[in-house]
C-alpha cells in the first residue's frame, strides 16, 4: 500500500475525470459503467470517447484501444520473468490488474531485492488497491456527472488527462518527434473518412520514432566500438 | 448527430476495449515462456502509445465541428499550452487538469465572453 501511496491522488483524479468525461461525451450511464468496469484502462477508455461520439466503426475503436494499450505488452514482458513459477491462471489476473503505477513500484522493488518471497501477493495487493480506487473514483465521476452542467465543458478535462500522459512520455527525443509527426499528420488528414487520418498519423509517428531510435542505437554502437 | 450505435454495436465496442486490455496485458504473462523482442519491435511497441495519444489529443484541441480553429476564439488552445507547461515544470496529473480547466474557464469567460 505504502509503495503506491504517492500515485493515489493522481489515480483518483484520473478516475473521476474519466467517469465524468464518459458521460459528458454522451455515453449512457449504463454504457459508461460497463466500459469502466470491464476495460479498466484509463487512457484507452478516454481515447475511444471522441470516436464513440462520432459513431466510428467498431474495428477502429478496437484498433485504437489496442494501440494505446501497447505499452503493457512491454510491461508484461518485463514482469514475466518474476512470475513464471506461478500458475497461468494466476498470471492471467496479474496481467489484467496491472497498471502504470503498479508496474513501476513492483519493478523498483525487485530491482533492489530480487525475487523476494510472496511477490505475487505484494503485486496483487498494490494492483487491487489501485483497482478499487480506480473503480470507486470512476463510479463517483459517472454518477456525479449528472449534477454537473454540460456547459462547463468538463469533457475537456478528459482531454487534459490524456495530455498529462503524453507530455511526460515525450522526454525521449524519438518519442517527441514521433508524437509531433503523428499530431501533424492527424491534423492535416483530419477530414479523411472514418478517422483514418488519425490512424495515418499513428503509423507515420511510429515510423519516425523507430527511425530515430534505430539511429540513436547505431550511434551508441559506433561510440562503443570507437572506445 | 443523425446516426447512433445500436445496443449491439455499443456492446461490441465496449467488449473490444475490454478485450484489448486483457490481450495486451496478459498474453505474454500466460503464453510464450521464452521470448525476446527484436529491438525494432520493442521500439515500435514503446512509441506506439505516445503517437496514438498525440494523434488523438492534438486534433481534439485544435478542431471544433470539423473546422480548424487556431485563433483566440479557441479556449482549448491556451488551456492546453498552459497545462503542458505546468506538466514540464511539475509532473502532476491533478495540477495539469486543474491548470488546464482554470485557463479554459477563465478564457471562455473573459476573452470570449460566453
Amino acid at each position: 500500500m505504502r509503495d503506491i501511496a504517492p500515485a493515489m491522488p493522481g489515480a483518483v483524479a484520473w478516475g473521476v475525470v474519466t467517469g465524468v468525461a464518459m458521460v459528458k461525451f454522451g455515453l449512457a450511464v449504463s454504457a459508461a459503467l460497463g466500459l469502466s468496469l470491464t476495460a479498466y484502462a484509463g487512457s484507452a477508455q478516454l481515447a475511444v470517447l471522441p470516436l464513440l461520439k462520432d459513431v466510428t466503426p467498431v474495428w477502429i475503436i478496437a484498433a485504437t484501444a489496442i494501440v494505446t494499450n501497447l505499452r503493457f505488452v512491454i510491461y508484461s514482458a518485463a514482469l514475466r520473468g518474476w512470475f513464471l513459477d506461478y500458475s497461468r491462471w494466476r498470471r492471467l489476473w496479474l496481467g489484467y490488474l496491472s497498471g502504470d503505477f503498479v508496474v513501476v513500484a513492483f519493478t523498483n522493488r525487485v530491482a533492489t531485492e530480487g525475487a523476494f518471497l510472496h511477490r505475487d501477493a505484494y503485486y496483487f495487493g498494490m494492483a487491487l488497491t489501485n483497482w478499487v480506487l480506480w473503480h470507486v473514483a470512476s463510479i463517483i465521476g459517472i454518477v456525479g456527472a449528472a449534477y454537473i452542467p454540460t456547459h462547463w465543458g468538463l469533457e475537456f478535462a478528459g482531454i487534459l488527462a490524456l495530455l498529462a500522459l503524453v507530455v511526460p512520455l515525450c522526454r525521449e527525443r524519438p518519442a517527441l518527434a514521433g508524437a509531433l509527426a503523428a499530431a501533424l499528420v492527424a491534423v492535416l488528414a483530419h477530414d479523411w473518412p472514418l478517422r483514418l487520418g488519425m490512424l495515418a498519423g499513428v503509423i507515420v509517428g511510429i515510423t519516425v520514432a523507430m527511425w530515430l531510435d534505430a539511429r540513436k542505437r547505431s550511434r551508441g554502437e559506433i561510440a562503443r566500438v570507437a572506445q | 448527430m443523425s446516426v447512433a450505435y445500436t445496443p449491439l454495436e455499443m456492446g461490441l465496442a465496449i467488449a473490444s476495449v475490454a478485450l484489448a486490455t486483457f490481450v495486451t496485458r496478459s498474453t505474454l504473462l500466460v503464453v510464450g515462456e521464452r521470448l525476446r523482442f527484436a529491438p525494432r519491435v520493442e521500439a515500435a511497441l514503446r512509441y506506439a502509445p505516445v503517437c496514438a495519444l498525440a494523434a488523438l489529443v492534438v486534433p481534439e484541441i485544435l478542431f471544433r465541428q470539423d473546422a480548424l480553429v487556431l485563433g483566440l476564439d479557441n479556449p482549448r488552445l491556451p488551456a492546453a499550452i498552459a497545462a503542458s507547461l505546468f506538466l514540464l515544470w511539475k509532473r502532476s496529473i491533478v495540477g495539469c487538469i486543474a491548470v488546464g480547466m482554470s485557463v479554459y474557464a477563465l478564457w471562455r469567460y473573459f476573452v470570449i465572453g460566453a
